[in-house]
């Protein structure tokens, strides 16, 4: 597990970028996970808030069909006119597998969703990045009975708030995370920002992802905010780009544009 | 000199493939597909992890970058999913790994066994003597109904019905009192302690009740079917807790969830087995115990019990040595 590189030195020559880039890396609720492609992609973890309604959503579906077991046994032995232990038994048997065996299914079934977390688009995984396997969830939901001490679940949001991973004490035995997993649709949302070309630049600047990021997030806002606005946030960044490049004047919204324009001309 | 923007054509030349992958996993055919969905599917998620990569390096629009993070995630998870449940594999757990795990760890079973029995056999000697003293410990309402419960015999046994639904109550009640024991060791072993302590001091105020109002003989009758299957269950889950707590105190030399990590199969064998030796339990006292055979028969079936639970857990799961 390659956690965001969050903690590396920052020198007196490192952009403004990279600066915010480390403080969100501390600040972001993320993990990284390289995949055997070579490719790192980041999950966005689920916090307490979030996990208390899927929990809740669960024990409301849970508390639902155990009712409706319950009634529809009750009209079966009104209907015949005899209640049977057999029926007793059974209710008892489905509560105990309710409360132990529920999650565990479904993380199988579903490969790590409850049907509350799924309606909440998250996700139990290994923090490996791989679905988890039987005995992790096994473990993961025995916890459970010590996360719910003393009342409501205290333990285990007590250990989560003090987690860098929102991980509850099952999450840490089976080293498990829990990671919003929603299932995005591209907006195809074309910025058209006229981008002027700054003469003295180079051809192609070299920019760390960091600061092509935040030049790219810039530009998405450009265009909507006001032209001294806009040229009030571009100066923030733009006396260390004129001094790299060796600028005069030249306008912090045109400098920001410029750069991006021939960073990104591929 | 205003030059026209450049449009992130990326998305534009690679929206269908995207679409095309996230539609496949949507409908589940990337873990239950055909052989050439599946291959369509890696040659897709090789592309968008491709793709991912360029999007980083390239100043792409952050929503594009979020979008395929989310849609790469998901599909490492299809991909590198566990092959589900192998259930050889958990026999093997079961019948090899738990009376294996057992043996190896038997000094925390055996102080697991001491924090249960102690108070056990304390509360049942005094709560014999002293019905103040047992009365102490339990509502007295709830002692004066086990007492007056074992008062006659079980000539007549229970009737099926009632047996079911008692069925059903040892599981719910037995085998989850087993897994709070267990899954509380992880505050230091401490929880695991107080479960134990506390169960064993219950168990003996209210079997040393019921023997001191008369009633001894029934109640032993009735108990030593199961008891040789559920005592040894809840001791080894316990057992399982403690050992929760030592990996977290004594750590050899890594850190603590590390050290927690390298005790958690063997851990969790011992929890499973304690499990399956409670349905057994549960099995027992609800169809076996109440049932009006002779307690000559009774207690030479509990005999017969003990003997092959000490049997399998002293001697399941090994192996014979090569050259033998």
């Amino acid at each position: 597990m390659a956690t965001r590189a969050a903690t590396q030195p920052l020198g007196e020559g490192d952009s403004i970028a990279a600066r915010a880039a480390s403080i969100a890396g501390k600040l972001d609720t993320t993990l990284s996970i390289e995949t055997p492609e070579r490719v790192v992609f980041s999950h966005q973890l689920a916090g307490p808030a979030v996990r208390s309604a899927a929990y809740l959503l669960d024990l409301l579906i849970r508390g639902a069909f155990l009712f409706l077991v319950v009634i529809g046994l009750s009209i079966g032995s009104i209907a015949t006119g005899r209640f049977s232990g057999v029926e007793a038994g059974l209710v008892l048997v489905l509560f105990f597998g309710l409360e132990w065996g529920y999650f565990v299914v479904f993380d199988l079934l579903l490969a790590g969703r409850s049907p509350g977390k799924r309606v909440l688009g998250l996700r139990v995984i290994h923090e490996s990045g791989r679905p988890i396997t039987a005995s992790e969830s096994v473990l993961r939901n025995l916890l459970r009975a010590a996360d719910i001490l003393p009342f409501c679940y205290a333990i285990g949001l007590t250990t989560m708030c003090f987690d860098r991973t929102f991980r509850r004490l099952g999450d840490l035995v089976a080293g498990t995370v829990v990671v919003r997993e929603p299932r995005l649709r591209l907006r195809n949302q074309k910025v058209r920002v006229a981008r002027a070309d700054v003469p003295g630049l180079p051809p192609r600047p070299r920019l760390t992802r960091e600061e092509l990021a935040a030049l790219a997030l810039f530009e998405r806002r450009a265009t909507r905010l006001g032209q001294s606005r806009a040229e009030e946030l571009a100066e923030i960044l733009a006396p260390k780009l004129r001094a790299r490049y060796g600028l005069g004047k030249v306008k912090g919204v045109d400098l920001l544009l410029g750069l991006l324009a021939r960073a990104s001309r591929s | 000199m205003i030059v026209p923007s450049q449009p992130t054509d990326i998305t534009e030349r690679r929206e269908a493939a995207w679409k095309e992958l996230d539609q496949l996993l949507e409908a589940g055919r990337l873990r239950r597909g055909t052989a050439s969905e599946i291959s369509r599917g890696a040659t897709l998620y090789r592309q968008v992890c491709r793709d991912l990569s360029r999007a980083s390096q390239e100043a792409l629009p952050p929503e594009v970058i979020t979008y395929l993070d989310s849609l790469v995630s998901r599909a490492h998870s299809a991909f590198y999913a566990d092959a589900g449940v192998v259930w050889r594999k958990w026999a093997t757990f079961i019948f090899s790994d738990f009376p294996r795990e057992v043996r190896r760890n038997w000094a925390s079973i055996a102080l697991s066994m001491a924090l249960f029995a102690v108070p056990l056999l304390v509360t049942l000697l005094k709560s014999a003597h002293s019905k103040a003293f047992a009365a102490q410990m339990l509502p007295i309402e709830m002692l004066e109904g086990m007492a007056e419960a074992y008062a006659g015999s079980l000539s007549d046994g229970r009737g099926p019905d009632a047996n079911a639904a008692m069925a059903g109550f040892y599981v719910y009640n037995n085998v989850g009192i087993a897994f709070r024991c267990f899954a509380s060791g992880i505050l230091f072993g401490l929880g695991s302690a107080f479960f134990l302590v506390y169960n064993g001091a219950v168990t003996g105020a209210v079997v040393g009740y019921v023997t001191g109002a008369g009633s001894g003989t029934n109640i032993l009758t009735f108990v030593c079917g199961h008891a040789p299957l559920e005592l040894t269950a809840i001791v080894i889950s316990g057992a399982a807790g403690l050992q929760l707590g030592q990996a977290l105190l004594d750590r050899q030399g890594v850190g603590r969830l590390h050290s927690v990590w390298q005790a958690r199969a063997a851990i969790l064998a011992q929890v499973m087995g304690a499990a399956v030796m409670l349905l057994l339990a549960a099995a027992v006292e609800a169809f076996w115990s109440p049932s009006p055979v002779l307690a000559e028969v009774k207690w030479g079936v509990s005999g017969l019990i003990l003997l092959s639970v000490i049997g399998f857990l002293c001697f399941g799961g090994r192996v014979r040595e090569a050259g033998r």
